[in-house]
């Protein structure tokens, strides 16, 4: 909605606009709760053009100018903008302005959470696990940011379109990302989260010239993360890959996944997605998790580190080579990393480290380790997780 | 097509509830048009105007006629005739505030 009326009026107008909508549903919010209407989307779509009105008077108010009063005859104008296929296409050239690469990252999160999917502030903060004052000020920039350069609802140049989407995937990717890891126990706004991704994706894939192999790998891994996530968690635990219930997984989005995957590899660019996408088809595909197929997943992980080097890619396979038992190659692996350049992530190298150590029986050593990940790690799920494998491996060797 | 003249709102003074009961009546119109199929499209104007006349294309600025002979949009309808154009016309929501719609018929040359 905030996209249709900013097609209209003009982003300069953002926080007017804004404002209305909250209005409209806040409205809809008051008046549903005695008598919900038959249609609620017509209902909706009858507030938003009412209050398009509204906005077009004290628009005009403001301009003091005589040249965009409404005849009505606008109404065939208005009408129009709320068709589905124009409400996709506003809320497509939103996404770019979301993407813009004069926001900061944060920024453009935060925006595109409000103006494109509607968050509030509150919920925004909510899923993000920062303070609503935080989201705000972010806000406040990125609207500023808009306002001073001028920026329109006006697609990229084509030259300009690559470059472009890269930025849009990357901030769909995070969006999911947050979806996606989240551990609050209120996980309704987390599973929006990676709903939003995906449907954003979606509304990208709809444009012919927006259509690349990146955007379909994207698009391909986001279905088939999403289809584990009734697995991934019960309650306040979370489950891993190796003991979710493979029955749980939800079959449509793998196919429609292995889909968007097959045509992702007939572009000719190549992108991280590409190989992530495989990865995790790989791990769909697998009847059980000792049935994964590692060779096929290590030789993606080669193609990754080779598009671009990075020590997250140099863990993840050092932590197949122990899955798979290659203690060996697992630590030659790990000797290859620079834990310093993990930052926050530091505590898995340990962890890492911990298990090989207890792979190749040197017990004192592994329980150094873990302990050093445990007094980095930061999440209270993974601690407990680490102290569960920690006491399981010490406690073997007292026996 | 059908060519809606009168003041426009803002001129006519419009109390903002009014002006929402207006253009109630107005999407309404243009959704029984539309339901049915026989509405092709139409504009809304601007009041400002420009005219190029002469030899010396001489540039002038409107508005050019007074504010309740001003041309403030057009529909286009699919219909048999004039007449059945009239029929359609019953519905335009402004004849209260003096409005007129005048039809003409767009030229088709047969296939």
């Amino acid at each position: 909605m905030v996209a249709v009326l900013s097609r209209i009026f003009g982003l300069h107008h953002l926080e007017l606009i804004e404002d209305a909508v909250q209005d409209t549903f806040l409205k809809a919010a008051t008046s549903w709760r005695s008598h919900i209407p038959e249609q609620p989307e017509a209902w909706l779509t009858q507030a938003a053009k009412n209050r398009t009105i509204d906005l077009l008077r004290q628009i005009n108010a403001r301009k003091n100018r005589q040249d965009q009063i409404p005849h009505g005859s606008v109404a065939l104008e208005i009408d129009d903008r709320f068709l589905e296929t124009d409400i996709a296409d506003s809320q497509l050239r939103m996404i770019f302005v979301a993407c813009h690469p004069a926001l900061a990252k944060e920024e453009q999160i935060a925006f595109a959470l409000k103006a494109i999917s509607g968050f509030s502030m509150k919920e925004i903060a909510g899923a993000l696990l920062l303070k609503e004052e935080t989201i705000k000020k972010r806000l406040v920039r990125a609207r500023k940011k808009i306002a001073d350069l001028n920026i329109t609802l006006s697609f990229p140049e084509p030259k300009e379109i690559s470059s472009r989407i890269s930025g849009v995937l990357q901030i769909i990717y995070l969006i999911f990302n947050e979806g996606f890891h989240s551990t609050k126990p209120d996980q309704l706004i987390s599973k929006d989260l990676c709903g939003e991704a995906l449907r954003l994706c979606k509304l990208l894939l709809l444009k012919e010239s927006f259509r690349t192999g990146s955007l379909y790998a994207l698009f391909a891994l986001m279905c088939f993360h999403s289809a584990r996530l009734e697995a991934k968690q019960m309650g306040h635990d979370i489950i891993d890959l190796k003991h979710q219930d493979r029955g749980k997984w939800y079959l449509p989005l793998i196919v429609l996944g292995n889909d968007a995957l097959e045509k992702s590899f007939s572009y000719s660019d190549r992108s991280l997605y590409h190989y992530e996408a495989a990865i995790a088809s790989e791990h769909v595909r697998a009847v059980s998790f000792e049935n994964t197929n590692w060779q096929h997943i290590l030789g993606y992980y080669d193609e990754m580190y080779a598009l671009s080097p990075s020590n997250q890619i140099l863990l993840s396979k050092a932590t197949i080579y122990l899955q798979i038992n290659q203690s060996k190659a697992a630590q030659k692996t790990l000797n290859r990393i620079r834990p310093e350049e993990l930052g926050q992530r530091k505590y898995l190298y340990h962890g890492c480290y911990a298990e090989y150590y207890g792979q190749v029986q040197e017990k004192e050593n592994a329980l150094k380790e873990f302990n050093l990940a445990i007094s980095l790690c930061t999440n209270h799920l993974e601690r407990v997780y680490l102290e569960r494998k920690r006491d399981a491996i010490m406690g073997s060797s007292a026996d | 097509m059908m060519i809606f003249i009168g003041a426009d709102y803002e001129e006519l003074g419009l109390s903002p509830d009014q002006l929402q009961e207006r253009m109630g009546k107005w999407f309404a119109w243009g959704g029984k048009m539309k339901n049915q199929g026989i509405l092709r499209g139409g504009e809304a104007l601007h009041a400002n105007a420009k005219r190029v006349s002469g030899p010396d294309r001489i540039v002038s600025d409107g508005p050019f006629v007074e504010m309740k002979e001003l041309i403030g949009g057009y529909y286009t309808v699919v219909a048999e005739n004039a007449d059945a154009v009239v029929k359609i016309a019953e519905d335009f929501p402004d004849y209260d505030l003096g409005g007129t719609v005048e039809i003409r018929e767009i030229i088709k040359f047969e296939q």
